[in-house]
């Protein structure tokens, strides 16, 4: 569903961010972005989503070379939901304004249905609707950012670090929903995190980033039970 | 003193356009324009550059909307490649530039003397009905522009800007296409931001380079924060009690006795000062920005 090819990409006028990354998700799984901070997991992510171009390589969507199609189309037009690592929820809005913003193209009928469906689906943020998102704790943030992509029907999601400042607990909820929403969906999901065990436990493919490469790329399963990735993330050196 | 009255009244109504334009951009786009008084120049000097080559009002009106929209686009298309506070420098430069062009190119804009001589709006009409009328009409424009930013503001649309004020990224998530939404609240106050200068050319009934100091963008300014960013209503009244305020310092002036480079210091001294102490304890102005009938 998704491929990237060799992409550079970088910030303005900066150096490569990112030097000659392959990836690739298909629907039905979730692929997990694993590695330090500030090796280029957010900027891989952004440059799917449409927020930067890259500058050589591609990225394509079903097939279609979608490298140049800014955010705001891919979202509307190529099933694409995007929810960014922090400031993911429009604070003065309410939980449930939040989320019709999420579907605010869609018919009226239509938007209401999802919406609905959406609140039986997630009791626990159906009972908040009507408080203001900055109310919300953090897991609630998370769960009602990931509620906001799904009403938009989305065939991709792309999740920046859903679990970053999170308890342990609220970690758990917040990646309980997520396997939710691919079992029941079929989604394809692709999925930054720092909390890398966590995040293998409920993935099917990983990918290990390290100063803008893929350092490692693998089953999660097969991940878990390296010892190189015990070592990356138990006090390990980043070079791994 | 009536007289006086109605030409204070004619300056705040002119001011209080400039104070819309200026606030649909800063307050509502978020957009923060330090170069402002060059959507007003395209005005003045549409108006005037008509005049002096006899094409007429309605074509003065035409040339400065038609140089304002066109300069409200190039500072948009400014904005796709810079951070908000790169873009306000931007804009002060621009505006400079435009300034000294201005100051400059004598065939086209009379260069540092300006163009003078232009007709009053209702010049044929006897003693206090000239300038009555003209304030009539600049009231009426004021009352329509107000009108027209409120629609814009409310509803959808204004629910769309302030998201994309709050969360950039988050509202292009969405599906928001940022330029787009940016583009549009910046032509309408370019518009607008002519109109005014359009009106002020022929009321002064003279236009010049030094009516575009980077000062009155300043005091523009001032006037919203005064009045509340993000408040249609209070970018008004801002600019009304701004207005009113600075065209009694020189009675104040003279009641106290007191020298009149005072009059000019005094001025800086208000807008500087006010501004000053509305930034550090009413940060919402007088009338603070109301989102869905709820204070934000
Ligand atoms: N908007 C930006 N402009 C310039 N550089 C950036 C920007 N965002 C991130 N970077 C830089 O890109 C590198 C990778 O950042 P990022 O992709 O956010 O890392 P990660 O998400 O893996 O922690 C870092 O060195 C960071 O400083
Ligand atoms: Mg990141």
């Amino acid at each position: 569903m998704i491929d990237v090819s060799n992409v550079r990409a970088g910030y303005g006028d900066g150096a490569d961010i990112l030097n000659g990354i392959s990836l690739h998700a298909a629907g039905g799984e979730i692929v997990t972005i694993l590695g330090p901070n500030g090796c280029g997991k957010s900027t891989l992510l952004k440059c799917i989503a449409g927020f930067l171009a890259p500058r050589a390589g591609t990225v394509a969507i079903d097939g279609e070379d979608v490298g140049a199609v800014p955010v705001h189309r891919k979202v509307r037009g190529y099933g694409v939901g995007f929810v960014p690592q922090t400031d993911n929820v429009f604070a003065t809005l309410s939980v449930s304004e939040n989320i019709r913003l999420g579907a605010r193209h869609l018919p009226r009928a239509e938007r209401e249905g999802r919406f609905d469906a959406l609140m039986r689906q997630y009791p626990t943020l159906a009972a908040k609707q009507n408080r203001k998102a900055s109310a919300l704790s953090g897991g609630e943030r998370q769960i009602l950012s990931l509620v906001r992509a799904l009403i938009a029907g989305p065939k991709i999601l792309l999740l920046d670090e859903p679990s970053a400042g999170l308890s342990p607990l609220m970690m758990h909820e917040v990646f309980d929903a997520i396997a939710g929403i691919r079992d029941d969906t079929g989604m394809c999901i692709v999925m930054v995190e720092q909390n890398a065990f966590e995040a293998l436990g409920i993935a099917d493919r990983a990918y290990v980033l390290t100063l803008g490469t893929v350092a490692m790329e693998g089953r999660a399963r097969d991940l878990l039970a390296d010892p190189s990735m015990r070592e990356l993330y138990l006090g390990g050196s980043v070079a791994g | 003193m009536f007289e006086f009255l109605i030409h204070v009244s004619t300056m705040a109504c002119l001011f209080g356009l400039l104070a819309l334009s200026l606030n649909l951009q800063v307050g509502f786009a978020g957009l923060v324009n330090f170069g402002h008084i060059a959507l007003f120049g395209c005005g003045t000097y549409g108006a005037a550059i008509a005049f002096a080559n006899q094409w007429g009002p309605v074509a003065g009106l035409l040339l400065g909307g038609a140089a304002a929209a066109l300069l409200a686009l190039a500072f948009a298309r400014l904005g796709r490649n810079l951070g908000a506070d790169y873009w306000g420098i931007a804009t002060l430069s621009i505006a400079e530039i435009l300034r000294t062009f201005a100051t400059n190119e004598q065939w086209l804009t009379g260069g540092a003397q300006g163009i003078h001589g232009l007709p009053m709006l209702f010049g044929s009409l006897p003693a206090p009905w000239g300038p009555l009328a003209t304030l009539g009409l600049c009231a009426v424009l004021l009352a329509v522009c107000w009108a027209l930013c409120q629609r814009l503001v409310n509803g959808r649309y204004g629910l769309a800007l302030k998201l994309l004020r709050e969360e950039p990224q988050l509202a292009s998530s969405l599906g928001y296409d940022l330029a787009a939404l940016r583009r549009t609240p910046l032509v309408i106050s370019g518009l607008i931001a002519a109109v005014a200068g359009f009106l002020f050319a022929h009321y002064t009934t003279f236009v010049g380079p030094d009516q575009l100091y980077s000062a009155e963008t300043f005091l523009i300014w001032s006037m919203l924060i005064v009045g509340g960013l993000g408040n249609n209503l209070g970018a008004v009244a801002g600019a009304f009690l701004m207005q009113f305020l600075l065209a009694y310092v020189p009675f104040v002036k003279d009641a106290l006795g007191l020298p009149s480079e005072f009059v000019a210091a005094m001025r800086l001294t208000l807008v500087g000062g006010g501004l000053l102490a509305f930034l550090l304890w009413r940060t919402q102005g007088l009338i603070p920005e109301r989102i869905g009938g709820r204070h934000a």
